[in-house]
């Protein structure tokens, strides 16, 4: 059986030829856009070349797939407050990313600058709210004591 | 591009480029021609190689040519052995290189 020493006798000469591996192979190279010309006719490194390039297909498809799941985590993420079963009344959800994701080294670089661009302006816009808030409150204070003071002026104007 | 010899006839001048690709070695496995039989069948199997040489490039160069520009070569044995290199070379790049790296066994050569 298979623990048995190969003789002379029985080390039979190998069966199989170049041509059955060529046929057994073929069909996958078809399928990764290799032509029968190319496989049959033309230089035979080519197929390692194809073989490659679909690594590379392979690896760029995985990529997008994780790139997906990473969106639609995103995206689950942001109504997650609205799919809790006690959230409170008037719950709303997260927006979704307002871009994809950055792909380029630049545009990485962009982004990491934006955040903090958009917290000083975001600063600047709720100090000048409060600011315009605390005027008006300010004024409107002021007016609603002016017939008081108006009043405390003239008695105080009497005892002057 | 593969492997190739450039072989040049100096007496006509005409420059042959022996390469093979996948039909050449199924056409001359077809013709009964076996790898491993060159050191058993050599008078049979050497020509065969040396004729299947041409089938990419120059099929229709006649035989007599052929065999004509083979007894005109000189140190046949490297020649030989170029072509048998070259002859593995369409299979071989069938072989993923990573098949290599996931065997658990080592090897090593002599020479």
């Amino acid at each position: 059986m298979g623990s048995e020493l190969l003789t002379e006798e029985e080390a039979a000469p190998p069966k199989t030829t170049y041509t059955d591996k060529f046929y057994e192979v073929f069909p996958f190279y078809l399928s990764i856009g290799m032509t029968y010309e190319q496989f049959w006719l033309e230089d035979a490194n080519l197929a390692k070349y194809y073989r490659e390039a679909f690594e590379m297909q392979r690896e760029r498809a995985n990529y997008d797939a994780w790139l997906q799941g990473a969106y639609f985590y995103d995206a689950l993420c942001a109504v997650a407050p609205i799919l809790h079963a006690f959230a409170k009344k008037g719950t709303k959800p997260q927006p979704y990313l307002d871009k994809p994701y950055p792909m380029k080294r630049e545009n990485v670089k962009q982004e990491k600058k934006k955040p903090a661009d958009n917290g000083a302006s975001r600063g600047a816009a709720m100090f000048h709210a409060f600011a315009v808030q605390f005027n008006k409150k300010f004024f409107v204070s002021a007016n609603e004591r002016h017939p008081a003071d108006e009043g405390g002026g003239v008695n105080n104007g009497g005892n002057d | 591009m593969g492997k190739y010899i450039t072989l040049t006839d100096k007496s006509t001048g005409k420059v042959y480029t022996l390469e093979f690709n996948r039909r050449a070695i199924e056409a001359m496995e077809r013709q009964g021609f076996v790898i491993t039989e060159i050191d058993t069948k050599p008078a049979t199997m050497i020509p065969m190689l040396f004729r299947g040489a041409f089938m990419m490039h120059h099929p229709t160069v006649s035989r007599d040519v052929i065999d004509a520009l083979y007894d005109a070569i000189p140190d046949k044995r490297a020649l030989i052995e170029k072509l048998t290199d070259m002859y593995s070379e369409p299979l071989l790049a069938l072989i993923s290189d990573s098949e290599a790296d996931e065997g658990n066994v080592e090897w090593g050569a002599s020479f």
